[in-house]
């Protein structure tokens, strides 16, 4: 569906986009995951022909040039930044653009009622756009790239500066458009994102790709091991713990033990089968942050 | 074309939505046309309804015709006194000055110029020299009325009319415009004798003497009619003015917005979107044009030279500013820089082109400047056509160089906008 291969970008010294090259198949979500400046919008931006790489190509369905109209009508782009005009109404932004889009009639009035459905809006669609609440904005911002229905959806950060009722119903979009077989790029710098949306995610630093793959496979590969937590009502003998658990260090501390492993299901289990009785237990699964810090030695989040 | 449209509405929609828009773009050139308006419609009339005291000691026919053309004068309202009351009234400031007719008076033209002995007094307060070099002119009006006899000997006329323009020249009670004002005049009324020394006037111009004198003097500023004239063009090319930085200050506003990108994003080429934008502002300038020639027409009643020539001087004009949008909006990376730069070089365009002073009023040495500005090619468009009585050919050059500077700066524009932005 769309591909990106070697992919270059520089500003001045900075590689904001250094040698990133991924592909997408249809009907997939591909998440570029990265902290701020990683290149996520410059991505973005290549992909939608808005920036000229300095190197490589990028090719949607084939052709090669998104600077070209025919080829970027299949694109809808959710700006990181509000794009929206502020004086007008709601209905109004949703109008013009689609009309900019080439849609007009009861199409048109079909489509924008649509949007403001999903974006949640139709209760004041007539107000301004400048009176409603940033989160609101966001809403409109990003459904103002739906209108003409496109096949492939760039989404750049959309839950930005959100609250979380607001980015829940982000969430719903995104998965209802997702659910109706379109091919989504979304980046954020939010792990809990990419792992709730994305079926691939690539980790994005300093403008290259460091891995690419599931979420699952990613965090098997560089997630390192669980923690677990676990309090018993009382406390086996260091060396029964032992037999049961796949760890190299196992911490006591009064009916509590602490340790971490690479497959904690089957460790419990065991333990589980010993006749131990829990009092409490926390697991502690490795997540794409584990992934990111151990890719890079950096937190996602500084 | 479909798409242009909206894109147009859409911006005025936006610009309409902004109250202090809608004040700069409509409202302050409306403002600027009635005060100039009326700055030039008093400076046309000159001091209306001036107070002056006539005293006649001469008591002759010829003073007696001479006072009632004064009378006539509806510049002047005229008390007859006698000296003593009148240098009086004149001390007090209740009349602005005295004009005292001395015996010998009535006794012919020449004994008024050329004796020792003024015939004519006029005694006048020096803190409103202003009012008394204009009554100065008047007064030469009123004898050039009433001594009509003395026009059919054309030598002798020129030969007066050397003197009266040495005087004129030399007096410094007349301030320097309206001193042009009657050197005009003196001009075109030498002019006029040496052309008719042909024969076909050799009876020079008595009978017709009162006629001439009437029409020349109000025919002073050499063309409009009313004074609404002079200052519509400029108006305009003040609403334009406004109208290409609005919009320019709007191109970056989406630049900076982001909405600009969404458009290139969206199905739109660089040409469309800068077209819309375009077409905003052309479709804006003919509301202002609409809306202040409404005013001009049904409240101030301006005649209206030639039509189809007006509409073309307009057109050509709007383009011009619609390609200096294109410019304009180049000149900084954020709304302030633009709007900034914008209006330091638009009023520099609009001081040099005309847009403040008409360029008539102007030193020689700026006028010579303002051949690089459109505003003064815009306003020389329209001015051919509402009251220069251009022909279609004489608008030619002036359009052709309007035309000219919008499409430099159109494609100047579009091309560091383009530069910009890879
Ligand atoms: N117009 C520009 N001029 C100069 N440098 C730029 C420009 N745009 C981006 N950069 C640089 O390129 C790098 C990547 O920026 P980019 O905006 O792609 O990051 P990002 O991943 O989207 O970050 P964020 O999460 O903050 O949005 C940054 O170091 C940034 O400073
Ligand atoms: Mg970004």
């Amino acid at each position: 569906m769309i591909k990106a291969d070697n992919l270059k970008k520089r500003y001045g010294n900075i590689a904001a986009v250094d040698d990133v090259s991924f592909a997408v198949e249809k009907g997939e979500t591909f998440g570029l995951l990265g902290p701020n400046g990683a290149g996520k919008t410059t991505t973005i931006q290549l992909l939608c022909g808005l920036l000229k790489p300095d190197g490589g190509t990028v090719s949607l369905d084939g052709k090669t040039d998104p600077s070209l109209v025919e080829v970027r009508s299949s694109l809808g782009v959710v700006p990181q930044a509000l794009a929206i005009y502020e004086e007008l109404s709601v209905r109004q932004n949703l109008r013009f653009f689609g009309r900019m889009y080439g849609l007009s009639g009861r199409q048109l009035n079909e489509r924008v009622d649509d949007c403001l459905e999903i974006a949640g809006l139709n209760k004041r669609s007539n107000d301004r756009a400048s009176k409603y609440s940033g989160g609101m904005k966001r809403r409109l911002n990003m459904v103002c790239s739906f209108l003409h229905a496109p096949p492939l959806l760039l989404l750049d950060e959309p839950t930005v500066g959100v609250d979380p009722q607001s980015r829940n119903l982000i969430f719903d979009t995104i998965e209802t458009m997702k659910n109706q077989g379109r091919t989504i790029i979304y980046t954020t710098h939010y792990m809990e994102e990419a792992q709730r949306l994305c079926d691939r995610v690539a980790i994005l630093d300093h403008g290259k790709i460091l891995d690419m793959d599931s979420v699952d496979n990613l965090i098997k590969k560089h997630g390192g091991p669980s923690r677990i937590e676990a309090e018993f009502e009382k406390l086996p003998s260091p060396d029964s713990i032992k037999q049961y658990i796949d760890s190299e260090n196992i911490q006591f501390e009064e009916s509590k033990i602490r340790f971490e492993t690479s497959r904690p299901m089957e460790s419990l289990a065991m333990l589980n089968r010993s006749g131990v009785r829990f009092n409490t237990l926390k697991v502690q699964t490795a997540n794409l942050e584990d992934v990111f810090l151990n890719l890079t030695g950096r937190r996602l989040r500084d | 074309m479909k798409k242009l449209l909206f894109l147009a509405v859409k911006d005025m929609r936006v610009l309409l939505s902004d109250k202090g828009n809608i004040f700069w773009v409509f409202g302050f050139p409306v403002l600027f046309a009635l005060f100039f308006g009326f700055m030039y419609s008093e400076a046309g009339k000159g001091p209306s309804g001036m107070k002056i005291a006539v005293v006649d000691e001469d008591k002759s026919e010829f003073s007696s015709s001479y006072i009632s053309g004064l009378e006539s004068d509806e510049a002047l309202i005229v008390v007859n006194l006698n000296r003593e009351e009148a240098i009086e009234q004149v001390r007090k400031g209740k009349v602005s000055a005295a004009v005292i007719l001395n015996e010998g008076f009535g006794d012919g033209f020449e004994a008024l110029f050329n004796s020792d002995e003024p015939k004519l007094e006029i005694a006048s307060d020096p803190s409103r020299r202003m009012e008394s070099g204009y009554l100065q002119g008047l007064l030469a009006k009123a004898q050039f009325e009433a001594l009509g006899d003395k026009f059919a000997d054309q030598e002798w006329l020129r030969g007066q009319i050397k003197l009266w323009r040495d005087e004129v020249g030399g007096s410094n009670a007349l301030e320097t415009e309206q001193s042009k004002l009657f050197l005009n005049f003196f001009d075109s009324f030498d002019t006029l004798i040496k052309d008719s020394n042909d024969g076909s006037f050799s009876a020079g111009f008595k009978g017709d003497m009162i006629n001439f004198g009437k029409l020349d003097v109000s025919r002073e500023y050499e063309g409009p009619i009313s004074p609404f004239q002079i200052t519509f063009p400029q108006v305009l090319l003040w609403g334009f003015l406004m109208c290409t930085s609005t919009f320019a200050i709007s191109i970056v506003k989406e630049r900076t917005d982001g909405t600009f990108d969404r458009l290139r994003i969206g199905p739109l080429g660089y040409a469309h979107i800068l077209g819309g934008k375009g077409l905003a502002c052309f479709i804006t300038c003919i509301f202002i044009v609409c809306i202040l020639f409404f005013g001009a027409k049904v409240i101030f009643k301006m005649p209206m030279g030639n039509f189809p020539l007006f509409f073309l001087g307009l057109f050509c004009t709007i383009l011009c500013f619609v390609g200096l949008m294109m410019f304009v909006c180049t000149l900084g990376r954020t709304e302030q820089s633009v709007g900034a730069a914008g209006w330091a070089m638009l009023m520099i365009m609009g001081m040099f082109g005309g847009a403040m002073m008409p360029l008539a009023f102007m030193p020689s040495w700026l006028r010579r400047f303002s051949h690089f500005s459109p505003v003064k090619w815009g306003i020389l468009a329209l001015e051919g056509a509402i009251w220069r009585d251009f022909k279609f050919t004489e608008m030619i050059s002036p359009c052709l160089v309007l035309l000219a500077i919008g499409f430099t700066f159109f494609l100047l524009g579009v091309l560091m906008l383009r530069r910009q932005d890879s």
